[in-house]
């Protein structure tokens, strides 16, 4: 019934969206174009959006002109890859707790997670950098994760915890009732039934780990060696000159392995986002 | 096996108070069944005795020891869930084998205590499926495995067969008789239908508002309800009540004049009644018949074949039933004349309470 649409109602809906989509999707485009050009033509007035030496050879000269890339890409995605793990560590049995313990200041600790998470963490960087110090943490590779994993555990226990409580109370009742311990329970019943909302979360911190992961890198980290491909791609820009297109490709490549994940998991993504929005 | 005591339960969420001073002793194999409207607190008991919910105050007795404090698995109890509550991802293997796996029992012993549970409730060809590809009774059967497999000493029923349809309930209802007679043990069942209490208990607890109305067998709930609502929650269709005001009392009954009807003398104790006082009376439909006494305009008539079933108008009250043979010679519309025999009739004061029958039936032990 909701979605029957009139053939106007239709082309209004997808004017909209192709606006929509083009203001997200324009610099992507141009990225690509960017990357695909010789540098002298990115230079040339007029300005040509079209060009007739279209070539992929950024793709290969950026290997060349930045030798630590691929390490680069590999930081970024160990990083956020620890984050995720370090995060869903801490964020499965917090979730669990809120989604079925009774416990004290529960809801005030929840809305004040949802709090923290309005603050950016270029606001507390410089009482973040004191703590990374007195920790010994700066330089090395945890100077990037600690930060990310504490963005992100609160997004992480809204998100999962909406989920648990879709599972009903009664099977973990009967594993109650049939002598299993809460940690048995979370581990035997809970856990394989939340798979999905497992992949939701796991996906989500893991994006959210890839894009904050450059605020951290150019502050809490000098060791070229340990710095993510946003960090590393400020090596395309030389004293002399800035290769532009080299740089675009740089990105595009780096985005790639989030990309592809996004597109395999999208269909547990959007389940789970709007999980608890609609009473079944 | 064991015996279930209750005593003195009452329980309070916040500041309302769900279950009154609860008194029962359920004897040692006893299959005893909780029933009531929703609402009265059958579940909440159930979950008390269960270990799920404690008591606000009371205690819980099993076998003779108190386990008002105890783990449900020291009480020695276990439940079958009305929404079965089977683990989705598991094999039917695996959800019967779930509480021997908490207990890590030896492998040999838990497949040969799955085995003898599958043969019981004739689950041995489903084993290795997931309970997404059982039919709802398979499913039922299942959660009862998982049950029987612990070899508890009370078994726990909440509603277990709310979410079949009709004719798999009654199936459910024979098979369940028969596992409480081959398992031996003390079952208690808690259901909202009044049919399954009666089919399937030794006695039954009638529950109304949190506190206990009567416990009684089937029988004694049906021919000495303690209370108007004892008699209007057991019996299909409802006990019918006529108001009526007592004319006259003495030993062997109490006179009644039924308003805008005939005058009839009950073979009941007087119990406190006097001249003049408002009561209901209470009559069966299945207690009524064709002949000389109340006349009734019928409005609607339900042939069953084996019986007609009719709803119409007597006096002041418009839904009264009567149960009468399946070839009985009236049509809708028209006005005919029911039969009471005065021996069958219940007498209710104005709140709610019984005066004793003389005339009933001696009950079958």
């Amino acid at each position: 019934m909701m979605d029957r649409y009139s053939k106007l109602q239709l082309v209004g809906i997808y004017a909209a969206l192709a606006l929509f989509l083009t203001f997200i999707l324009l610099p992507f485009v141009e990225m690509f174009m960017v990357s695909l050009r010789p540098l002298e033509h990115l230079f040339s007035t007029p300005y040509r959006f079209w060009g007739d030496d279209f070539s992929f050879e950024a793709y290969s000269r950026m290997w060349q002109t930045v030798p630590l890339l691929g390490r680069y890409i590999l930081n970024s995605i160990y990083i956020s890859g620890m984050v995720t793990l370090i995060t869903m560590i801490f964020v499965v049995p917090a979730a669990y707790a809120y989604a079925r313990l009774d416990f004290p200041f529960k809801n005030m600790s929840l809305a004040i997670f949802l709090g923290v998470n309005m603050f950016t963490g270029a606001v507390l960087l410089i009482p973040l950098y004191r703590v990374l110090r007195t920790l010994g943490l700066l330089n090395t590779y945890w100077s990037m994760i600690v930060p990310g994993v504490a963005f992100l555990i609160p997004t992480g226990i809204w998100l999962l915890r909406s989920y648990l409580e879709k599972i009903p109370r009664e099977l973990e009742e009967a594993a109650y009732v049939d002598g299993a311990s809460r940690l048995y329970t979370l581990r035997r019943v809970v856990l394989p039934l939340a798979v999905p909302g497992l992949i939701v979360v796991g996906v989500a911190v893991f994006i959210g780990a890839y894009a904050q992961q450059f605020l951290f890198a150019i502050t809490f980290n000098q060791t070229r060696e340990y710095q993510p491909l946003p960090a590393g791609i400020y090596e395309f820009i030389g004293y002399q000159d800035v290769t532009w297109n080299e740089m675009m490709a740089a990105s595009l490549t780096g985005v790639l392995p989030v990309m592809v994940i996004f597109l395999f998991l999208q269909k547990y993504l959007v389940a789970g986002l709007t999980a608890g929005a609609v009473k079944e | 096996m064991a015996t279930l005591e209750l005593q003195n339960i009452s329980k309070s969420f916040g500041q309302a108070k769900v279950l009154h001073d609860i008194d029962l002793a359920i004897r040692d194999r006893e299959f005893v069944v909780f029933v009531g409207p929703s609402g009265c607190g059958k579940s909440t008991l159930l979950r008390i005795v269960a270990g799920l919910e404690e008591a606000t105050q009371g205690r819980i007795v099993i076998g003779g020891k108190d386990v008002s404090r105890a783990h449900p698995l020291d009480r020695g109890i276990s439940m079958v869930f009305q929404s079965y509550a089977l683990y989705p991802h598991l094999s039917v293997f695996e959800n019967i084998a779930f509480p021997l796996r908490v207990a890590k029992l030896p492998e040999a012993e838990l497949k040969r205590k799955v085995g003898q549970a599958a043969e019981i409730l004739q689950l041995t060809d489903k084993l290795q499926l997931k309970p997404g590809q059982l039919s709802g009774g398979q499913r039922q059967r299942v959660a009862i495995g998982r049950s029987i497999v612990r070899e508890p000493r009370v078994f726990l029923f909440d509603e277990p067969l709310s979410n079949l349809d009709a004719a798999l309930r009654g199936d459910m209802r024979v098979e369940l008789a028969q596992l409480h007679r081959k398992l031996d043990a003390t079952m208690v069942y808690v259901t909202h239908d009044q049919v399954e209490a009666m089919t399937m208990a030794d006695r039954i607890v009638v529950l109304n508002g949190g506190r206990v109305e009567q416990f009684g067998t089937p029988m004694e709930l049906y021919h000495h309800p303690a209370s108007k609502f004892v008699a209007g929650f057991i019996g299909q269709p409802n006990m019918n009540l006529l108001p009526g005001i007592v004319q006259a009392t003495d030993s062997g009954g109490v006179t009644v004049e039924l308003a805008g009807g005939p005058t009839l003398t009950l073979p009941v104790e007087p119990r406190g009644l006097s001249a003049g006082a408002p009561v209901e009376v209470g009559l069966r439909p299945e207690d009524l018949g064709l002949g000389e006494g109340l006349q009734m305009q019928v409005r609607v008539l339900e042939r069953l074949g084996g019986q007609s079933i009719t709803y119409g108008a007597v006096g002041p009250l418009d839904k009264v039933c009567a149960v009468l043979p399946g070839d009985a010679p009236i049509r809708e519309g028209e006005t005919i004349s029911l039969a009471i025999n005065t021996n069958a009739c219940h007498l209710f004061s104005a709140d709610g309470q019984v005066s004793r029958r003389l005339a009933a039936p001696a009950l079958v032990a």
